[in-house]
């Protein structure tokens, strides 16, 4: 007040505090020239809009660089072997295509590609009808003492480390589910196609489904609280023109509330699918974090691209030529493009569905 | 009538051999036959949110095969009282209710009848055009088969009928499977009326159906209303007094939570009986 108001020559009748801080933070942009501001605020907001753009680009120019001798020597038996074979880092370097790399050394990362998808897909498949009627229930079925606490809940689950719910899963859930659960399953699934993917052995609780479980319990958090926020922006009244028509509660959710919010809800559902592409420590923890292993049941352990990323990181540096982490950039690189096509796929799907959907918070 | 709803409800009961015969056939000459003269009633009934009181002992029959248009400012518990008649208020926190609605000489809140059938029978239109999420032709039939009245072929039959009677046919008909949010506020409300009529209501409630429409579109709509009578029976809310005048056959008058005056809307507007009704009607409050 005495350094900002003085210049003004007379005392204004004392503003209240709040509005005297924002009145100096104007005054002083103001004694630094109202020419310059706009150029500030321009550059300013060039950088900021370049940050996430360029750093996407930085990560995939970097990785692309440290994957090629991978990406040259492995050519297409990276996505067709199934054989993880870092070679003897002891013996002789040999050079492929002028690329060095250790006397029987090759990579298959098939294996590792299916168990992320395989995980994902039972993750997601699980999770979203749960996470749909969670969201449901908070917004239109619960009131509001029980929903409040419950939405904090959700969130809550969200914010869990990972690795707290990989050591839970290993610990407890995974042997719980191999010794009480799966072999009721697997014991009276009959022989016949693709019910005999449920047939035994169901092993000691690391493996497939229950990396699939685990993943789907983390991700019903992300798509239960993104779907809930939606709800809440349909307007009341095409819902009560649903119940006005005689529909029950149950054919508005599915007639007026779902559609009018589908893109969002494919939007949640890639968000989680994305979580659940990525999630490293947990998966590393549950799936027996197998290299060269394809389950062959949904009971067995197997691995996945960010999960043998991380177990093999360490082991990869005793490879002096470097090919050892070579592979495992271009592991990553699979999978940043596959969270790319699940999300552009989203989008196609959406742009397929939008012909009657609602941009959302309009017509109540 | 003051047998309450069993009274009536058993009339269409008793019938003879012979002359169940003839019944279809007297059915068809007048479908109204045998019920009760007024199509819907309440009796006494007293309504409040919580501690707050909006209506208290509104007794108003609504004859049948006539539109009732409901008046009174802001505040008078028209829309309570409308939404009241569909049991659209059951689940509004804190909604208390005394006192009775017929629908036909039964209760709408007796054991045997149904929400869900009772809101077949009594349809309502909104305030603004409400659209569901889906083709304009879904919409149409978004009742029917929510309803199970027809499926397959069928639902084109009906979408048709409904949107030619609405005139809103050869507007839409090259685009029935686009999105309804295309369409004017105008034709959006039509819409909503031809979902509206699809399920074959026999009591319409509109809550100010034309108050977010243009005076070509509300022109359009009160013609309709008006063509719709005696078929059907209507409960106007308007704050438009000259659309009160316009279409409907009685006029109730609200005023803070008490039915003021009721009566045929010429009397009511040309000579009414309470001072507040010549205030309201004249222009002088409101």
């Amino acid at each position: 007040m005495a350094i900002l108001g003085g210049a003004t020559g007379a005392a204004p009748p004392a503003p209240p505090v709040k509005a005297m801080r924002r009145a100096s933070v104007a005054r002083r942009i103001a004694a630094a020239g109202w020419a310059h501001e706009s150029r500030i605020w321009k550059i300013g907001g060039w950088v900021a809009a370049s940050v996430p753009l360029g750093s996407l680009v930085f990560i995939l120019v970097v990785l692309g660089h440290k994957a090629w001798p991978s990406v040259v020597v492995n050519g297409t038996h990276f996505f067709t072997g199934s054989a993880w074979k870092p070679g003897s880092t002891y013996g002789t370097t040999v050079h492929t295509h002028g690329f060095a790399h250790p006397a029987g050394s090759s990579y298959g990362a098939w294996p590792l590609i299916a168990g992320t998808l395989q995980t994902s897909i039972i993750a997601v498949v699980l999770a979203v009808p749960i996470s749909l009627g969670a969201a449901f229930a908070l917004t239109e079925r619960l009131p509001g003492w029980l929903s409040r606490p419950l939405a904090f809940a959700v969130e809550i689950l969200a914010g869990i480390p990972s690795v707290i719910i990989g050591l839970w899963g290993v610990l407890t859930l995974g042997p719980f589910l191999a010794q009480d659960v799966y072999p009721v399953i697997a014991d009276h699934m009959p022989d016949v196609p693709v019910l005999s993917y449920f047939r035994n052995p169901v092993g000691h609780g690391e493996g497939l489904l229950t990396t699939g479980l685990v993943l789907g319990l983390m991700i019903i958090p992300i798509i239960t609280a993104t779907t809930r926020d939606l709800f809440l922006q349909v307007p009341p009244l095409p819902k009560e023109g649903g119940l006005a028509l005689g529909m029950t509660d149950a054919e508005v959710a599915r007639r007026v509330t779902l559609p009018w919010v589908r893109s969002g809800i494919i939007g949640a559902t890639v968000l989680g699918l994305g979580r659940a592409l990525g999630e490293t420590m947990a998966v590393a923890m549950i799936s027996g974090a197998a290299l060269n292993t394809i389950s062959p049941n949904i009971f067995g352990t197997m691995g996945t691209i960010a999960a043998a990323i991380v177990t093999q990181l360490d082991s990869s540096f005793t490879d002096g030529t470097g090919f050892a982490t070579s592979a495992l950039a271009e592991a990553a690189v699979v999978l940043v493009a596959i969270t790319i096509l699940a999300n552009a796929l989203a989008r196609v799907v959406i742009a397929r569905s939008a012909r009657h959907g609602m941009p959302v918070g309009r017509g109540g | 009538m003051s047998a309450g709803p069993e009274g009536v409800s058993t009339e269409r009961g008793i019938t003879t051999p012979v002359v169940g015969a003839v019944d279809p056939i007297l059915d068809a000459i007048d479908p109204d036959r045998g019920r009760p003269p007024h199509v819907m009633e309440t009796r006494d009934l007293t309504l409040g949110f919580g501690a707050k009181a909006i209506l208290s002992g509104v007794t108003a029959p609504f004859a049948r095969g006539t539109i009732t248009a409901l008046i009174g400012p802001t505040g008078s518990g028209k829309t309570t009282f409308l939404r009241t008649l569909n049991r659209m208020n059951d689940k509004v926190r804190g909604f208390r209710r005394e006192g009775s609605v017929l629908l036909d000489g039964e209760s709408i809140w007796s054991t045997e009848q149904d929400l869900f059938t009772l809101r077949r029978r009594v349809g309502m239109l909104f305030q603004r055009p409400n659209p569901f999420p889906m083709s304009i032709r879904d919409n149409v039939v978004a009742g029917v088969r929510a309803h199970r009245i027809a499926k397959g072929k069928q639902l084109d039959v009906v979408a048709e009928q409904r949107l030619l009677e609405v005139g809103l046919w050869d507007a839409v008909k090259d685009r029935l499977g686009d999105s309804p949010f295309q369409l004017s506020g105008g034709q959006q409300q039509l819409l909503c009326l031809a979902r509206a009529l699809a399920i074959g209501p026999e009591v319409l409630l509109l809550d100010e159906p034309t108050s977010a429409l243009d005076p070509v579109s509300t022109e359009f709509v009160e013609h309709l209303l008006l063509q719709m009578t005696p078929a059907l029976s209507m409960v106007v809310v308007t704050h438009n007094l000259g659309q009160a005048r316009r279409i409907s056959h009685q006029t109730m008058f609200l005023y803070d939570g008490n039915l003021v005056e009721h009566g045929p809307t010429a009397q009511v507007f040309e000579h009414p009986v309470h001072t507040h009704t010549e205030r309201y009607v004249t222009g002088r409050m409101g």
